[in-house]
């Protein structure tokens, strides 16, 4: 059967290729006995034993959220060589990003850390000195046991991970020790998660296969997993000619295959929805039936948005007026739309609001849960597998003790378990209010070059009383750390198996341990145990924990291995339109009661209004912003923001696998040409970016794709490349780093709900 | 008539991931600073009605290859089996003269200073069997590799250059 399936696919693809190419192609047997485009179990078993070569099934380990493509890795010798993508995965389908080729590199990087160390030096000054682990977890325990015992265990903070399968380990640790204060906020998916959750009762995707137009909003179709669905998806639906509409201040490669950009200005996504809405309500072109049934508080938000004309937001976003009628009108008649809401939007004062008003928008033109729309997401056959948190625990004293909740007290937990701002974690640290953070634990995190504000989080990890570091290479902020751990790459563990959609596979290691290093899963294990909490932490087993975890599947984690491409379950049949259920959704928070107060769309949100917040979604100007502080237009002429992620580079990782460095060589700002011959700046030029906060060196690239008040850069640049010559840059003033460039006062630069933090300044950009 | 392999490219599905580029070098682990393959970023236009495009160059075993003919040393030479144009590294001088006649850009130059450049992975597969790296990590198959008579190559080569001729930037 999987033969056939093999031949149809190969002939597809073929028909596809001769199409293609035109009429130059000649000859039936084009490609030969080999599926096209990726290697199957049977063809990667092949390629190795002809080159002599061991080939593992396992994931790829190169990004964080995204992850979890299947790969075959090869190695010769004891050596891990190269990758080639897993055709049977349903995620990446046998393709692999450059990241996934490139992981050899970042493995045998001479930037990794080799050992255990232990500070002897200042905080910030870098020396260490080398230790073992057993040393490691023993200085760890003894000072979490001896600052639970004095400050309680809520002085205990673990930061969240850009390897999301890793949190709930850490919420597993923090809750057995006692403290709610993870670290999470302002950076990706969560602010999404909040608003649509309290405004709709769940986060419905757009629907690419049935749509005729999709809105793809500050988000990133490609960057955002290269080889998995979302970037097959968006080409898929150039190719059956959806209309694409990008809304993002420059030209980015989905751009480049869209058939309209809207090019706005960065953080003014809530008043470009705000005026959608004006337009939807003035011209009525709304679902009424579903509005009278669904919705609560339709009437205030008629009132509510009259002060938000396509007008009054043509000059706040820098999109014509016109352009934006068209859109709303656009996306309002046409029956099958969906929006696709990114990150891009998730950084802003107003970032709540903004997804709020986009929840309301896809509601009341009846575009909520209906083919082509955006759909609530459909359930499989597939058992889940028992998890490691232990939300079962939360009481309301957990939620009373959040250090800066990260979402208002009265909607903790949210979904993932109790959290604080990972940037008030820090805060709390200088302003020791309401008590100060005394441990963090960085698992896989780069305070310094993650979060806004690096000058002031310095100044925390110079005053925090115990900070420790577990990471693979060597971090931005690791000379701050008083234990730094070595990480495994995932490519030396065999944990934990990974589940996506109706997937599950375990992880198999490829190649043993280069250095003294445990995984970050292990390191928790042990952690836990050596803190007296072995009973909640499988005495320190992993393959235990996974046993536990597999039980509702029947089978161990050795069960699960003899199946090297996993195990793949069936979807349920889509169905539409399941408003009652999902909008009677019980909520997480403590409270308890539905994630909707009246089981209605909230437009008017009653939960919020009762907890001082704004009842109907509202426009809040960035902290810097041409038309918020036209003041410092003068000097500050220009706004800047960043891009989250690239095509090369995880976040502030990776630059030092050279292979993808070359691809990013410099730390670049993208300038729109006039804009940078009006300054004397020519293209390849280094330039000094400075903001009312910090200045940056980088080097300009002439971006016609971008709109010419604006320039950005992408986050994360610190680290050398030792291999191509290049140094490590500084973090602050004189670097790279673009968080040293923002506002970070809570009052004007943090979203009120999500505490997201807000990535747009005004800059000046001069020659240097 | 004869038949050859060849890369096709189309550009409404490449989604600039330089998957292929970083493939290529990791599974014939070039050299650093080397790029036998190279996806280029092109503009057209002017903001806002600017356009981008992009294109993954690497050697387009020409159907008349200038580099063959140029060469003072008769190193490089189109194979007539599979149409593979391949440079003979011991007879190569390094001369950089099929550097100046190629219209792609695709011979490369590393420490040993000699020409080098792809191969179409046909000295590691058997491109009746298998296809290279660069084509089989590609997300969207904007990057496909045939069999193609010498319209279709010639096609496929016009279709590169009327992408990469453009100026960078907008006029």
């Amino acid at each position: 059967m999987t033969e056939k399936k093999n031949k149809d696919q190969c002939l597809m693809d073929r028909r596809t290729f001769l199409k293609a190419t035109g009429a130059g192609v000649v000859g039936a047997a084009v490609l030969g006995g080999f599926p096209f485009g990726s290697l199957s179990l049977d063809e990667a078993q092949a390629a190795a034993a002809k080159e002599n070569e061991t080939m593992v099934p396992t994931f790829c380990g190169m990004c964080g959220p995204a992850g979890i493509c299947g790969v075959y890795a090869f190695t010769k010798n004891g050596r891990f060589t190269k990758v080639a993508g897993m055709k049977e995965a349903p995620s990446n389908m046998g393709s692999l990003c450059p990241k996934g080729q490139a992981a050899p590199q970042w493995v045998y990087s001479p930037d990794r850390l080799k050992y255990p160390l232990r500070r002897i030096g200042k905080k910030g000054e870098g020396k260490f000195e080398k230790i073992t682990w057993d040393q490691a977890i023993q200085a760890i325990a003894e000072n979490l046991k001896r600052q639970k015992e004095k400050y309680g265990p809520e002085s205990l903070a673990v930061l969240s991970p850009a390897r999301r399968t890793y949190a709930d380990y850490m919420y597993r640790f923090l809750i057995a020790h006692g403290s709610p204060n993870y670290g999470h906020s302002g950076i990706c998916v969560m602010q999404r998660a909040f608003a649509f959750h309290y405004t709709i009762g769940d986060w419905p995707q757009a629907d690419y296969p049935d749509s005729e137009l999709v809105l793809v909003w500050g988000r990133q179709p490609i960057y955002s997993g290269p080889s998995q669905e979302s970037a097959r998806g968006y080409v898929a639906a150039k190719t059956k000619k959806v209309k694409l509409i990008s809304i993002k201040p420059s030209m980015e490669p989905d751009v480049a295959l869209a058939d309209m950009w809207v090019p706005i200005r960065p953080g003014t996504d809530a008043a470009l929805a705000l005026a959608m809405l004006h337009v939807v309500v003035n011209e009525d072109l709304i679902d009424k039936p579903f509005v009278e049934k669904w919705c609560y508080g339709y009437d205030q938000l008629k009132d509510h948005v009259q002060k938000y004309s396509p007008s009054w937001a043509e000059q706040v976003t820098g999109i014509p007026a016109k352009q934006i009628t068209e859109v709303a009108r656009l996306y309002a008649t046409t029956k099958r739309a969906a929006i696709d809401v990114g990150n891009g939007v998730e950084h802003a004062p107003s970032c709540s609001d903004t997804i709020r008003a986009m929840a309301i928008l896809i509601a009341i033109t009846g575009h909520l849960d209906r083919p082509g729309g955006n759909l609530f997401g459909a359930a499989g056959k597939m058992p889940k597998p028992k998890s490691v948190h232990l939300r079962e625990r939360y009481t309301q004293e957990w939620v009373d003790k959040l250090v800066y909740p990260e979402f208002p007290k009265p909607f903790q937990p949210f979904i993932e378990g109790t959290s604080s701002a990972y940037y008030g974690l820090f805060d709390s640290v200088l302003t020791e209010k309401p008590y100060p953070i005394r441990t963090i634990i960085a698992p896989g995190s780069q305070a310094l070059a993650s979060t806004r504000g690096s000058k002031r989080v310095a100044e925390a990890l110079k005053k925090l009383e115990f900070y420790v570091v577990a990471d693979v290479t060597r971090t931005a902020d690791m000379a701050y750390a008083d234990i730094v751990l070595p990480v495994a790459t995932p490519y030396e563990i065999d944990h934990p198996f990974e589940v996506r959609g109706n997937w599950i596979m375990a992880r198999n290691r490829v190649i043993e341990p280069l250095g003294e290093y445990k995984s970050m899963f292990e390191f928790f294990c042990d952690l836990g145990v050596k803190m007296g909490y072995g009973a909640d932490f499988w005495n320190g087993s992993m393959e235990a924990s996974m046993n536990d975890q597999l039980k509702p599947f029947g089978m161990t984690i050795d069960e699960l291995r003899k199946h090297p491409t996993g195990i793949k379950y069936d979807p349920l049949p889509k169905t539409y339109e399941n408003y009652e259920s999902t909008f009677s959704k019980k909520s997480s928070r403590m409270a308890g009661g539905p994630y909707l107060p009246q089981k209605k769309v909230a437009i008017y949100n009653t939960y919020f209004k009762e907890a001082g917040y704004s009842p109907l979604p509202e426009w809040r100007e960035p902290p810097e912003s041409l038309t918020g502080t036209p003041e410092l237009a003068g000097k500050y002429p220009l706004i800047l923001s960043d891009y989250h992620t690239s095509n090369s580079f995880t976040a502030a990782w990776q630059r030092n696998v050279p292979y993808l460095r070359e691809i990013q060589p410099n730390p670049t700002v993208h300038i729109h040409p006039d804009t940078a011959s009006a300054r004397g700046i020519k293209d390849g030029d280094w330039v000094r970016v400075e903001s009312p906060h910090g200045w940056i060196k980088m080097k300009a690239d002439f971006y016609p794709g971008i709109r010419p008040d604006t320039v950005m850069v992408l986050h994360g640049w610190w680290q050398g490349c030792k291999e191509l010559g290049f140094e490590d840059m500084p973090l602050f003033d004189g670097g790279s780093n673009v968080n040293i460039m923002y506002n970070t006062d809570r009052s004007k630069a943090f979203d009120p709900l999500v505490t997201a933090m807000a990535s747009q300044t005004l800059v000046q950009v001069s020659k240097i | 008539m004869s038949t050859e392999y060849g890369f096709s490219f189309d550009k409404d599905k490449c989604i600039q991931c330089y998957g292929c580029e970083v493939a290529c070098k990791s599974w014939r682990n070039a050299e650093l600073g080397v790029r036998w393959r190279r996806v280029h970023s092109v503009w057209s236009g002017r903001y806002p009605d600017v356009r981008n495009a992009s294109a993954s160059v690497a050697c387009m075993h020409c159907a008349d290859p200038a580099c063959v003919k140029t060469c003072p040393v008769d190193a490089l030479a189109k194979r007539p089996e599979d149409g593979v144009v391949v440079v003979d590294r011991n007879k190569c001088i390094g001369c950089k003269t099929c550097l100046k006649e190629c219209p792609f850009g695709a011979p490369q130059f590393g420490a040993d200073k000699k020409m080098q450049k792809c191969d179409m992975c046909s000295s590691e597969l058997d491109l009746a069997k298998g296809l290279p790296p660069c084509v089989e990590t590609c997300p969207t198959k904007a990057l496909q590799l045939g069999k193609m008579d010498r319209t279709g190559k010639t096609s496929a080569e016009k279709t590169i250059l009327s992408l990469i001729d453009r100026p960078r930037l907008g006029s």
